[in-house]
């Protein structure tokens, strides 16, 4: 099946120059042969399979949608079929000192308090930086940008691509997984319909087990964060066990390979009562949402010299994953669905009633020993920082220091940095936490 | 800018809209009849008032500060969730005994959460409201509509008969009609009544007892059926908006000339434009209909902008509209999102459109001056 669809060259050029990059990443790393440079290849070398993939299928006309890792990917895995993250342009390295520019171009489209993350991702389809999809899967939930970026970026360049929303329910009981069940079904037939791939459900099961396999040993790794101090630093971990997961090895064998070297080596280095961080690990710290992705080398780092910060866990780190049962189609839909439903990270907690927000915390600081929970309130998730009020109190409860911060993971014009280290600063010094 | 008309009931309605609990809701609360709230558009009114209790509609009117509130939500949160919530916390609320609320938004349905757990209502109730608009969502709907009876069956000791929710919908879809009698009055090339004065009498709809304000609109349609009309006005004007509540905006800017002849708001016309079927079988269907299919729909509702955007044309058309003002509250991504769109469609159209930014609370009215009178400039007139 071809997509006789057109695609903008720039958008080609910018993920061949980011795949260029990222190769260039990996050669200099293959002069480190530490453990923790192979944990770190494998995921580059994922995201170069993923830059592969998406651009064969755009090069040579072949059938590939956009979606999310919202949505079981599970099921894309067992179909066969290409896709990249939607707001997939957002995150490539290579744009990455252009970003504040391409802000100032997204403002003109959706102004300046709509979330970044999405309304880079129209400017990115309307100043053709993005490859064009045979089809694209709307995200509708957790929040109300997300319903709207779908529909603005219907009625501009992606005006004739085909684009499929399923209804998320509210609530997290069994009417509400099998009708979510019902949309993945729905879905399935309209990536058919689009892009001729199919899907077989012997298939989809190998592919359940596989992932299955892959989230019981992120949860396995996640035991060995527990350990106090914590074997790994921010950059190992967390991020890329969720990327891996979901969409870069979802039900794909490699993935679970890759979780088994991390594991290997958060074990060495949990024997030795080796920290993560460099100078040691002063303070647990739990990032409750997104890392600043944009700006993250500029506060990270800095946490950990000035104040011997480990971030223990962050909200995408965090697994409360049930496996997938395989018993049947029927099973497999209902699994699939209440992960997508109530188990991946800001979907969990943002879409429905604000009850995980609380009960995350309270787990999370129970049994990975946090010293502080940090809300980074970013700019775009308004829905959670309504619950700040609440957040507070629970931390008030569970006797740990809660900062509230108030940025936007993509530009640091919003809250400076120095701000934000000025904020911390306070925090660390007025609760005592500095002194440990 | 004012109707011609000297009209007491008009005059009953904009003292309605400048207080929450008004004169006539004071007499329904002094005779023991209970009241329960609601959040968004989408709320269903008809199950409260077949339950025997008189649904309003929730505003923040003559809130003056967000103090309370601000110690749980953030100042990304809109300010009208911060308002009501302040309200309520402050105890200002505590006459309904009752309040349903919907996921329509990310702001609002978190009021549900902190209000559950900060405000003593007796009765709190949330229900998921669909994002798309097919027969699957009307029936998802339809269920929770089930529920929410149930809620109210279980706390009032009650049983909802089909009987009573049809008689309920009647009484709405005569409101409804009435109200779109009133403007089919702004149609006529000199109105007999401004969109300041109209949003009063919409706002009053959702804050008395049906029945009076049915009988109050057919006293003051008939007063205006002969009325002069408004001459004196540069441009006629639409509004397309969410929540807003409130007159006064609407006042500046026909202050400037801009007269306002119809909209496409949750206090106007998407809420009266279309009736639910008084004779389905199940009343409870009829209202998920009505809700998901036939309501003209809120910007969440995922695969109906065209619908929405053929909605304003029409308008449009309909009420010879000169210019069309997008009015979002900071920090709503749901109407940010739809102006965009609506600008883009109107351009292609050569149909002339402002955006404003607002807070709940009517502030910065200079500013708003300036620019109702620069967009009545930029149209030539």
């Amino acid at each position: 099946m071809t997509t006789k669809r057109k695609q903008p060259e720039k958008a080609l050029q910018l993920y061949r120059d980011d795949k260029a990059y990222m190769q260039m990443l990996l050669d200099g790393l293959s002069l480190d042969e530490s453990e923790e440079a192979e944990i770190n290849k494998g995921v580059i070398k994922a995201v170069l399979d993923k830059y592969d993939e998406v651009l064969d299928c755009a090069e040579n006309d072949k059938p590939f949608i956009t979606s999310w890792f919202a949505y079981a990917a599970e099921l894309f895995t067992a179909m066969g079929v290409p896709w990249f993250m939607f707001p997939q342009t957002a995150f490539l390295g290579i744009e990455a000192p252009h970003v504040t520019d391409d802000i100032d171009g997204a403002e003109r489209l959706l102004g300046s308090d709509f979330c970044t993350v999405l309304r880079l991702s129209l400017y990115y389809v309307e100043a053709d930086m993005s490859p064009t999809p045979s089809a694209c899967i709307a995200l509708l939930h957790p929040c109300d940008g997300t319903v709207m970026v779908h529909q603005a970026i219907k009625l501009g360049k992606w005006r004739d691509v085909p684009m499929f929303g399923a209804d998320p329910p509210y609530w997290e009981d069994e009417r509400s997984y099998e009708y979510y069940a019902n949309e993945f079904r729905r879905m399935v037939d309209f990536v058919t319909e689009h892009t001729g791939y199919t899907l077989d459900i012997d298939r989809l099961r190998e592919v359940c087990e596989e992932s299955n396999k892959e989230y019981a040993l992120w949860a396995e790794y996640n035991e060995l964060r527990r350990v106090v101090p914590c074997p790994h630093d921010w950059t190992i971990g967390p991020p890329q066990c969720f990327a891996m997961a979901t969409f870069y090895y979802p039900g794909k064998p490699g993935g679970a390979e890759w979780f088994k070297t991390l594991i290997a080596n958060a074990e060495k280095r949990v024997k030795a009562g080796v920290s993560g961080v460099s100078g040691g690990e002063k303070i647990r710290m739990l990032w409750f949402d997104i890392l600043p992705l944009m700006w993250q080398f500029d506060i990270q780092p800095w946490l950990e010299s000035e104040w011997g910060v480990s971030i223990v866990m962050n909200m995408f780190g965090f697994t409360p994953y049930e496996p997938i049962d395989t018993k049947n189609e029927d099973t497999m839909f209902r699994g699939l669905s209440k992960r997508s439903l109530t188990e991946y990270p800001m979907i969990r907690q943002a879409r429905g009633v604000a009850d995980h927000f609380l009960t995350d915390i309270e787990r999370i600081v129970k049994d990975y020993k946090i010293d502080c929970v940090v809300w980074p309130a970013h700019m775009g998730h308004k829905d959670g920082s309504a619950n700040t009020g609440m957040m507070r109190e629970k931390c008030r409860e569970l006797g740990v220091p809660y900062l509230h911060l108030g940025v936007d993971i993509f530009d640091k014009r919003y809250t400076s940095v120095d701000e934000v280290k000025d904020m911390f600063s306070k925090f660390f010094s007025s609760t005592g936490l500095g002194q440990k | 800018m004012e109707t011609t008309v000297e009209s007491k009931t008009l005059q009953q309605f904009q003292e309605a809209t400048e207080t929450i609990v008004n004169p006539e809701l004071k007499k329904w609360i002094d005779q023991g009849g209970k009241v329960m709230g609601y959040f968004c558009s989408y709320g269903p009114e008809e199950v409260i008032t077949a339950a025997g209790m008189l649904p309003i509609r929730m505003r923040a009117t003559g809130s003056t500060s967000t103090e309370l509130a601000d110690a749980y939500l953030s100042s990304i949160n809109c300010s009208f969730c911060r308002h009501c919530f302040n309200m309520g916390l402050q105890g200002d609320y505590d006459f309904i005994e009752g309040l349903v609320w919907l996921n329509n938004c990310d702001h609002v349905r978190r009021i549900y959460d902190n209000w559950k757990r900060k405000v003593n209502t007796p009765l709190t109730h949330m229900m998921s409201l669909p994002k798309m608009t097919t027969e699957v969502q009307v029936e998802w709907f339809h269920d929770e509509l089930v529920n929410f009876k149930e809620a109210l069956e279980k706390h009032l000791g009650i049983t909802i008969t089909d009987e009573k929710l049809r008689e309920a919908i009647k009484l709405h879809n005569e409101t409804r009609r009435l109200l779109r009698q009133l403007y089919e009055l702004r149609k006529k090339d000199n109105p007999p009544i401004t969109g300041a004065e109209t949003l009063s009498v919409v706002v009053a709809s959702t804050a008395m007892p049906k029945e009076k304000f049915n009988q109050m609109l057919k006293e003051l349609l008939a007063e205006l059926g002969d009325a002069e009309g408004i001459t004196d006005y540069r441009a006629r004007l639409m509004i397309v908006a969410g929540i807003l509540d409130d007159p006064a905006f609407i006042k500046v800017i026909e202050e400037q000339g801009g007269l306002v002849v119809t909209d496409s708001m949750c206090y106007g016309t998407r809420i009266i434009w279309n009736e639910v079927d008084e004779g389905a079988n199940d009343p409870l269907t009829a209202l998920a209909r009505y809700y998901i299919q036939d309501k003209p729909a809120c910007p969440r509702m995922f695969d109906t902008q065209p619908q929405r955007s053929k909605f304003v044309k029409d308008m449009i058309k309909e009420f010879k509209v000169d210019g069309v003002i997008g009015e979002r509250m900071i920090f709503c991504d749901l109407w940010t999102g739809e102006n965009f769109m609506l600008g883009r469609d109107l351009k292609e159209e050569g149909i002339p459109f402002l955006k404003l930014d607002r807070e709940y609370i009517m502030a910065g009215a200079g500013q708003l001056r300036t620019r109702a009178q620069a967009f009545l400039e930029s149209m030539g007139r």
